[in-house]
């Protein structure tokens, strides 16, 4: 609470926001400031994908602000998208059409001040034909993406100093894989009893680079991000540095099962079930890339994902997407340091571990 | 139907078909209720309750998804109800109530019985008790959950098997000395609280709470200082005169007041040189009149008050507790009887205690402060956001789900859940531990209901019942009603023909029954009055020796030196365990879920680094968390 107030202290510049925001806004402004509503209101976002992960992504955005978003989805309504992606109209005529336009009314109403527009166009068309479509924005937002979408999306963004967030739903899983190219944030932090230096590695892609003395104890911790490209991660020799032994024996078989997951192709029938013996072959494949042990592979997670694979699920959706949209909003008020880069949802273990890849 | 084939793949057929059955209760239907209702709904519950006694505001619409503009001043309860029916996909079975948890005759406990689990969705301690104590009384699992700002819990409850929301003390709300607050204020929270909680309730409230109020008793308890009680009681004398000209509707009410309060005042509690030995002095208020004249004729003034960001000069703050006292003394003489009480969100109310605050603020040289954040102090606002309510929200839905579909005897597999935002990770999670055996609710004591005609069942049959039914011995037993009525023990036996209605027991009613001779843990029953042979509870009840010999339960029983205390990275304090044994430690590190809080000691006496980021940080979750959070691992 303490570290709220003088947050609200030295912010001046309230002159951009009107009354109406400010009372609007009122509970969310006491937590981040006025300065970073005013930058939230300035920033313009892409989404790609309103599946289930990318109803509440959206929703948690329109909430906090944004100046705009874009959805692009070229998607028509099926019959299990109806599991978790809470603004489709109930009727049953809608299976089969165009799924934005029937939803984007529903979105706008949760907060008129965000201009909300849609593109029903192809990804992959606009990723070979109009990669030009991408720099328009502040950010991009990738859900459900394959891992050449992944990619070459990273590589397009990249270019333009566009970061890019990817993320997606198997069920009791999910992931988050961010590019944000490089990042600075400067956090208020107690004053600690041992001092914190200039130059300190908080990991090999996190280090803090300027401190200042704020008020009340407080210190301004200024930290330096550098991102890997996206497709870096895949094959990154990292995992073994970071965890100790203890660690490595126990680390979840959801991240290499999720990677596996991107060689895999998503069924065209919802109820099929993967099949066991290729998911785990890929899973030790991406085991021996990235030198972890493959014991971490147990069939009991095998089958799990065989099951759970490519299903939305809301409590999961609910979770992954108010961890993105945070992290999103927090990268926007340049107050803490992001994700960087890949974080993993095992429900199972109650487990959010965040590598660095 | 292909709408739930994500559903059937993720539980299996089976268990999607028990979850299926259940009917549960939410309780509230705010922040972390519109997540929550949305995450149970698509989880495929078919029948869910909802309880709300609130209704909409502004401020509520940046992330209670469900509401609108149109919704504000409509009930919480009826409007989210009406709101899902948009994605209600499994006709789930929606019913909702507006009004209070805690009103037992709106919800008796026959309504309580309908339900196989609760989520509470609450934001305060009062009816996170309550639900808590129903919960215990019923035996029924509870999801509890929190959140403030990013932070965020949530923690399952299996009464009697795990912790109850009672078994770790709770943050109590920070309390200042008497005499900081009324002659030595330091801080701008100080003078707010003096204006809200001293100077409006002497002036406006005619509650209890007025004359009561602590800060109006000063004894020599609070001061050892006798010029600066004798002060101290003249102005209170001082303070009912005004409260006669407000009364009066006298028109000079707010320059008698500025004087008397700013000025006067002041300048006595000056002449008490021992106040100001250490202390800077403060200066009795001087603003510029002829300003303060034109502020008031001009009617452009007024746009001052809702100025909210900006800090106001002296002379504006004078203005404004002109306006504000204007206002106040309206309201009283169009109807006397309509309470004045402090309410963030009353402007006028509000805009008496910024401008007050501020006033005495700058007279004792305090900073002044906006009347946003003066609201966020005197209104004890908690900053909210949709994300956070988002992710708790989740792990909510899902703990309950593995509560109903998994196994409720092995707490171990169960797990509360913390946000708590790392380099390495977005959560920490722990396995439940058993109740705290110091526990007032849930281990000193045994819950159950009892179903019986109170209108028949006389006190010695309820006697033998409970002797023959739990094994406590009848001259060695008293028997309670309610939190202090003792109708029964050896030495009373006058009741023991008399029907329980007539010794005041109503249908909801707590009676405790007790061991004198120390053998049985003691037996609350809550009297649930129906026709027909009496049941009682079918429990078990434990000898009290072994309640205490039990397997620990918080950390109560930790000997503090093997407590360390560690700054991380990013300089929040941790408790790191230090176990004296560390091949133990390796096992429980390997073998359990989730992540668990566990350190060693090398031989040199360093705290082992490489085990730092398993370890479980000091929160502090207002309102919701245990003081400190120093959680027990296996």
């Amino acid at each position: 609470m303490v570290t709220v107030n003088d947050t609200l202290v030295k912010v001046t510049m309230t002159g951009g926001l009107t009354k109406e925001e400010i009372a609007l806004y009122d509970r969310q402004i006491r937590l981040w400031g006025m300065d970073t509503q005013l930058r939230l209101r300035s920033f313009k976002l892409l989404l790609i994908n309103v599946g289930g992960i990318g109803t509440e992504i959206v929703k948690n955005l329109v909430l906090g602000g944004l100046h705009s978003i874009e959805l692009l989805d070229d998607s028509k309504v099926k019959e299990e998208d109806y599991s978790s992606q809470f603004f489709l109209p109930k009727e049953e005529k809608a299976i089969g059409e165009v799924k934005l336009p029937l939803i984007v009314e529903s979105i706008k109403e949760l907060n008129l001040r965000v201009e909300l527009t849609i593109n029903i166009k192809s990804l992959d068309q606009l990723l070979a034909d109009s990669p030009e479509y991408f720099s328009e924005f502040n950010l991009v937002i990738g859900t459900e993406l394959t891992k050449q979408q992944m990619i070459k999306l990273n590589d397009i963004c990249r270019g333009n100093q566009v970061p890019v967030y990817f993320t997606g739903l198997h069920g009791l899983f999910g992931y988050i894989f961010t590019d944000l190219i490089q990042h600075e944030a400067t956090c208020e932090w107690d004053t600690g009893n041992q001092q914190r230096k200039p130059g300190t590695q908080l990991n090999h892609v996190k280090q803090i680079i300027k401190i200042e003395l704020g008020g009340n104890g407080k210190e301004l911790v200024t930290i330096k991000d550098n991102f890997n490209k996206i497709s870096d991660i895949f094959h990154s020799k990292q995992l073994p540095h970071q965890l100790n032994n203890r660690q490595l024996k126990r680390l979840s078989g959801a991240l290499p099962i999720i990677f596996a997951l991107l060689e895999i192709e998503r069924p065209e029938n919802p109820e099929s079930i993967l099949a066991h013996n290729d998911l785990k072959g890929k899973a030790l494949d991406i085991c021996k890339a990235l030198n972890i042990p493959s014991s971490i592979i147990t069939d009991e997670y095998v089958e799990l994902f065989t099951r759970n694979a490519f299903t939305e699920f809301s409590p999961v959706a609910a979770i992954i997407g108010g961890c993105l949209a945070q992290d999103v909003i927090q990268m926007i008020s340049k107050k803490e340091s992001p994700i960087n880069n890949v974080l993993i949802l095992d429900s199972i273990k109650s487990e959010m571990p965040i590598y660095a890849l | 139907m292909g709408r739930e084939t994500y559903l059937k793949k993720i539980y299996g057929e089976e268990a999607y078909k028990n979850l299926k059955s259940k009917t549960i209760l939410m309780v509230g239907a705010g922040g972390i209720g519109c997540e929550l209702i949305k995450d149970l709904m698509l989880s495929g519950y078919s029948s869910i309750h909802i309880v709300d006694l609130d209704t909409i505001t502004l401020s509520n619409l940046n992330r209670q998804f469900l509401f609108r503009q149109k919704d504000i001043d409509q009930s919480k309860s009826k409007t989210i109800c009406e709101a899902v029916q948009s994605f209600n996909y499994f006709d789930c079975k929606l019913t909702s109530q507006h009004g209070n948890i805690m009103d037992t005759k709106q919800f008796p406990i026959s309504w309580w019985r309908q339900f196989d689990m609760i989520y509470n969705a609450l934001d305060n301690l009062e009816a996170r008790r309550f639900v808590n104590q129903m919960c215990l009384f019923l035996g029924k699992p509870l999801i509890e959950s929190g959140t403030t700002g990013y932070q965020g819990q949530v923690q399952p409850i299996f009464p009697y098997l795990s912790e109850c929301f009672e078994c770790q003390a709770k943050v109590t709300p920070k309390t200042f000395p008497v005499c900081t607050i009324r002659s030595t204020p330091s801080q701008p929270v100080h003078c707010i609280t003096w204006a809200k909680d001293f100077l409006f309730v002497q002036l406006f409230d005619d509650s209890t709470a007025a004359t009561g109020s602590e800060l109006s008793h000063v004894t020599n308890q609070d001061s050892q200082d006798n010029d600066e009680l004798e002060t101290l009681k003249k102005e209170l004398s001082e303070l009912q005169g005004l409260r006669n000209l407000f009364e009066s509707g006298n028109k000079e009410l707010a320059s008698i007041l500025v004087e008397d309060i700013f000025v006067k005042d002041i300048a006595r509690l000056l002449r008490i040189d021992a106040l100001w030995k250490l202390r800077a002095k403060p200066i009795p208020l001087e603003y510029n009149k002829e300003d303060l004249e034109k502020l008031l004729m001009d009617n452009k003034s007024l746009e001052i008050l809702s100025n909210d960001t900006q800090m106001w000069s002296v002379v504006e703050n004078v203005y404004v507790l002109y306006k504000s006292l204007q206002a106040l003394q309206d309201r009283y003489k169009v109807d006397p009887k309509i309470p004045i009480s402090f309410d963030k969100d009353d402007e006028d109310t509000l805009n008496f205690v910024v401008s007050s605050a501020n006033l005495r603020s700058h007279v004792f040289g305090i900073e002044i402060k906006s009347k946003f954040d003066i609201k966020q102090i005197a209104g004890n606002i908690i900053p909210a956001i949709a994300t956070t309510n988002s992710i708790i929200s989740g792990f909510s839905s899902l703990a309950g789900i593995r509560a109903q579909i998994g196994d409720k005897i092995d707490i171990s597999k169960h797990l509360t859940t913390y946000i708590s935002i790392k380099p390495n990770k977005y959560i920490t999670s722990a396995s439940l531990v058993p109740p705290n055996h110091k526990c007032a609710s849930c281990s000193l004591v045994r819950k159950g209901i009892a179903r019986c005609s109170i209108g028949t069942t006389k006190l010695s049959q309820l006697l033998q019942l409970v002797c023959k039914r739990y094994g406590y011995v009848e001259d060695a037993t008293s028997i309670i009603i309610g939190k202090s009525k003792l109708v029964y023990d050896m030495d009373f036996d006058d009741n023991l023909e008399t029907s329980l209605e007539d010794l005041g027991v109503f249908n909801g009613q707590v009676i405790l029954i007790q061991d004198d001779d120390d053998n049985l843990e003691n037996l609350e029953l809550l009297i649930e009055d129906k026709k027909g042979e009496a049941i009682l509870p079918n429990i078990q009840l434990r000898k009290k020796t072994t309640i205490i010999t039990a397997e620990p339960g918080g950390l109560n029983d930790i000997n503090d030196d093997h407590l360390k205390t560690v700054e991380s990275e990013n300089g929040d304090t941790m408790i790191v365990i230090d176990e004296d044994d560390e091949s133990e430690i390796e096992e429980m590190t390997i073998d359990t879920d989730g992540v668990h809080a566990i350190s060693s000691k090398n031989g040199d006496g360093k705290v082992d680094e490489s085990f730092l980021d398993d370890v479980i940080e000091i929160e502090d979750l207002d309102d919701y968390g245990p003081a400190t959070k120093k959680q027990r691992l296996h």
